[in-house]
């Protein structure tokens, strides 16, 4: 069953919510991070009336985003659940909410206003539920039993595991929730005049104590301190003494069978106001459970005419054709076009995407990264308005720009020095000094053992004692190239007064994972501060030679791989990249890329993209030339100047 | 005088006019009383426009910032809840008011017996607050270009008057926060020197002070705000001297960027932000709070000191 509803702005404030049972903040926080900011998880393309879902820990997320307002509506709920009706409810509670709000959500005060949406929501879930709310029904009368106690968990117990009991029981509690909220103010005065209120409340709460079911009871008790909205309209005393005469018996379940209707009664003795509300809700309870209909009528027809409204205007502004009407448009639509103010459509960006994808796989950009960056530009368009004198090519643009610079900048900058430092020489006891390893891998010749000796030479620099292993022990000459490079950068380094370097090597023929873990012992013992390993270069759809990167990522378990990729590939850096980023097992994913041979490309540089979008792994260095000192970093900037050049 | 009057020539206009006809008058009436009207709107509108003293918020992301201005934003409007908080995505700009018992710092210029000062509880000053979103991807794009447009903006009304970096004490004991959390302030105090160096003497510059908020107090895991500085201190030193060996940017072969500045002076002092204050004229405080404190308290009771802070700048 739904676990919450939240309707929360772009700018990260609730605005509303609603749970049956504690959701964690970390779950919407990580759908937010995942799908919003960094687009790991893209969703699938929607088909009419499905929204998208994330799933986290035991929890699937739906959500909608509605542009115009900034607004995203998140339902929970629990994965092993099926529910088909999520989506029909996220669609009609944003366009109630919407409509309902409008006003209050543009104003300045939207993000500190009470929105007293709860009985609106109430009856959605339940018109929804009843519609197709068999599957429902059948599991409650064998789960009974086990209710009770787990339901009274929303009052700060831990989570009980996911059992269907819970799952089930928590309509429920919607269910009394919203019966309670039917004495609103408006409603109470007429018929707290018709009746002694003691009176009536005594026989009013005896009908469906008597008829319905101790769970039901409860439902109606706990909903009292589940929903928030409710505390503020309901009169304090309800609640309190609720709260405090729960008894909880020795095996710390609450014990609720003795004396629920006294105490409801015992403080509506002593304020007026509070057994008026209780009557009216009462009653009008007990009539409807009779009927087998729970729904407040006005609101229901409220929220009925709110919809269909929404479903004509959509029908009319797809319906509004004619000759005269379309040419108007047409009209209108250019000259917004030049204006700007113009609400952007589907069809409207339809060319100069086109236009704009062609740009980017100019640059070469692969194929499906940017159709996805595409997609991803369009989803953010649609339906926006474009600036004051603001053409669609400019929107465009710099919606184009904008998320190229999300997906380039990292999510957390790499400062390799740093980090290399708080390893060598860490500043708590706990760690002991260890020698940081490095690792590269990458496809036959684009560079590996290049990269790594200038990376090598960096570390230099920075006076380092780096120890090369040089763990290729396939190809012939790989390791006589690696002694070339070490030799060279010995003697550039003792002309510079730096650091130090030595060559670990084991001949050819030999296990690449245990020569690695050898290199590692060997620079641990001979208090070496980094190890930088060279693996042989492997075809990335060759399975054989790809699994035994597994092995070798647990055995010589370094703090950074490195993948090398070329500038100059195609289309097939995305494949490249994201075979690579899963060679290496369960948990263990690469740590940056190497795009080498930038020098050769000028600007068209989108393999950085292709990379970057396949796996969400940042760009670490750039090669830029053929000398020792041609590394550098990335400059997200410089990259997207290129780009949109 | 004929009543087909003669609108070809200027004397046959003027003569109209004083004519004592029915639209000399009604323009006459139209003139005496509307040009009052729409000064008072112009004049009225001027008074009205946004308070020109903004603060920027900064920090990484689940530090507390969107709380923070929600609850700045309730208590301004006098609710007594602040609605939870998720990851910002966008950046805000919200209008809140001071309390009046906050003091503000150009009070130091008013005698106590200055009528204005009893009328803050009617007339309370109103500043300004720009939440930016922390997390990593968006810091650059959002947080970084804010700072530096609003910092060298000339324009009375985005003038930046502080800077608020928040700061999850309860997290900083984690050595990738902490690294993070440094990071970011090493950049943004980076950019504030470069700031405070490049103002021309003759034409000084009103410096722009950091307020590092120490939030979350009143979890059980976090650090007094004296410990949260020590360890930015020291981390903000190794940073800065890694940055001074690290790699050159892509760009630099272009020549698009300038050369590369380090924070604080050249020298192998440990770095410190007295001694950033001291010479480089960028001043920086910790103060710790909490914006979730007690529920028994009032509302906001935690973020007292750093409002007082922001009455200072004011």
């Amino acid at each position: 069953m739904l676990e919450a509803f939240e309707i929360l702005t772009a700018s990260g404030v609730v605005l509303w919510s609603k749970s049956y049972a504690p959701v964690g903040a970390h779950i919407i926080n990580s759908l937010i991070n995942d799908v919003f900011i960094e687009e790991k998880v893209v969703p699938q393309s929607p088909a009419a009336g499905v929204s998208p879902a994330y799933k986290k820990e035991k929890y699937t997320l739906k959500w909608k985003r509605v542009k115009e307002f900034d607004l995203i509506f998140v339902a929970v709920y629990q994965s092993l659940l099926h529910l088909g009706w999520i989506d029909k409810l996220l669609e009609n509670i944003s366009t109630i909410f919407i409509d309902l709000y409008k006003d209050q959500v543009r104003g300045n005060r939207a993000r500190i206003q009470t929105y007293r949406f709860d009985q609106y929501f109430e009856q959605q879930v339940r018109e929804l539920e009843d519609s197709r709310g068999s599957f429902v029904e059948e599991y409650v009368p064998e789960t009974g039993e086990k209710k009770d106690p787990l339901v009274s968990s929303d009052n700060g117990g831990p989570p009980p595991p996911s059992a269907p009991g819970l799952v089930k029981a928590q309509p429920r509690a919607a269910l009394g929730g919203a019966t309670s909220d039917e004495g609103t103010p408006p409603s109470t005065p007429d018929i707290s005049r018709t009746s002694t209120p003691q009176g009536h409340l005594l026989t009013a709460k005896a009908g469906p104590g008597g008829r319905g079911s101790r769970r039901a009871r409860k439902a109606a008790n706990s909903s009292a301190n589940a929903s928030s909205g409710d505390e503020a309209r309901k009169g304090k005393p309800v609640k309190t003494p609720a709260k405090k005469m729960r008894k909880w018996d020795a095996s710390g379940m609450a014990d609720e069978d003795d004396g629920e209707i006294l105490d409801y009664s015992a403080p509506a003795e002593g304020d007026a106001a509070v057994p008026a509300v209780e009557a009216v809700s009462a009653e009008d309870w007990g009539r409807r459970t009779g009927k087998g209909e729970f729904v407040l009528k006005e609101l229901g027809e409220e929220v009925q005419s709110i919809l269909d409204h929404a479903d004509a205007e959509k029908s009319k502004s797809t319906a509004s054709s004619g000759v005269v009407g379309s040419g108007f448009n047409a009209i209108g639509g250019f000259f917004r076009n030049v204006v700007g103010g113009k609400v952007l459509t589907e069809s409207d960006l339809q060319k100069p995407l086109k236009a704009m994808e062609e740009h980017l796989l100019k640059k070469n950009v692969a194929r499906e990264a940017a159709v996805r960056l595409c997609e991803g530009v369009q989803r953010e368009l649609v339906g926006k308005k474009t600036g004051n004198f603001q053409s669609i090519d400019a929107a465009l643009r710099v919606a184009m720009e904008s998320s190229l610079r999300k997906i380039l900048t990292p999510t957390s900058s790499l400062d390799l020095l740093r980090e290399i430092n708080a390893v060598v020489s860490p500043t708590t006891n706990q760690q002991t000094p260890r020698p940081y390893v490095m690792s590269i891998v990458g496809v036959n010749g684009v560079g590996k053992s290049t990269n790594l000796s200038k990376i090598c030479y960096f570390l230099l620099q920075n006076k380092y004692r780096v120890l090369i292993a040089a763990c290729d022990t396939f190809r012939s000459g790989a390791v006589e190239q690696l002694r070339v490079h070490a030799d060279r950068l010995k003697e550039l380094s003792v002309r510079e007064n730096a650091g130090d370097v030595e060559i670990y090597q084991k001949g050819y023929g030999k296990d690449a994972a245990n020569v690695a873990k050898d290199a590692v012992d060997y620079a641990a013992a001979n208090k070496f501060d980094v190890v930088l390993i060279d693996t042989a270069g492997r075809r990335h759809n060759d399975q054989r030679l790809m699994s035994s990167l597994e092995k070798f990522a647990k055995f010589a378990n370094p703090d950074k791989i490195f993948m090398v990729g070329e500038a100059l590939v195609g289309t097939d850096s995305v494949m490249q990249a994201r075979n690579f980023n899963q060679a290496f097992g369960t948990g263990r994913n690469l740590d940056g890329f190497i795009i080498s041979k930038c020098d050769t490309v000028g600007d068209m540089v989108g393999t950085l993209v292709s990379m970057v979008h396949a796996t969400g792994i940042p760009i670490v260095f750039l090669g830029v030339g053929q000398h020792y000192g041609d590394l550098r970093g990335l400059s997200v900037p410089w990259a997207v100047d290129l780009l949109m050049k | 005088m004929s009543s087909q009057a003669n609108w070809n020539s200027v004397t046959g206009i003027a003569t109209l006019l004083f004519d004592g006809n029915l639209v000399a008058i009604a323009i006459a009436i139209l003139f005496t009383f509307g040009v009052p009207i729409t000064l008072h709107i112009l004049f009225f509108r001027a008074v009205a426009s946004p308070p020109s003293s903004n603060f920027l918020l900064l920090g990484p992301s689940g530090a507390g910032k969107t709380a923070f201005t929600t609850l700045l934003e309730a208590k301004s409007s006098l609710s007594n809840t602040s609605p939870s908080t998720h990851t910002s995505q966008q950046s805000t700009l919200v209008t809140v008011t001071l309390p009046p018992t906050v003091p503000t710092g150009s009070n130091r210029y008013r005698s106590v017996n200055d009528p204005s000062l009893k009328e803050a509880t009617r007339n309370p000053i109103r500043y300004r607050v720009r939440d930016t979103p922390g997390h990593g991807k968006l810091r650059a794009s959002q947080g970084i270009s804010e700072l530096q447009a609003m910092s060298q903006s000339k324009d009375i009304k985005t003038k930046l008057r502080g800077v608020v970096f928040m700061v999850d004490t309860a997290a900083l004991l984690d050595e990738a926060t902490l690294r993070d959390t440094a990071t970011y302030l090493h950049d943004v105090l980076l950019i504030l020197q470069k700031r405070a160096k490049n103002g021309s003497s003759s034409k000084r510059t009103t410096e722009i002070p950091v307020l590092v908020a120490a939030n979350k107090l009143d979890l059980f895991t976090a650090l007094p705000p004296g410990a949260v500085k020590e360890k930015l201190e020291s981390e903000i030193d190794r940073i800065r001297k890694s940055k001074t060996k690290g790699l050159l940017d892509a760009s630099a072969d272009s020549g698009l960027m300038d050369d590369e500045e380090i924070l604080g002076n050249d020298d192998q002092e440990a770095f410190s932000f007295k001694l950033l204050e001291h010479e480089v004229g960028v001043k920086v405080e910790v103060v710790g709070g909490s914006v979730k404190g007690d529920p028994q308290e009032e509302l906001g009771s935690g973020v007292r000191r750093w409002e007082e802070w922001i009455g200072m700048c004011l």
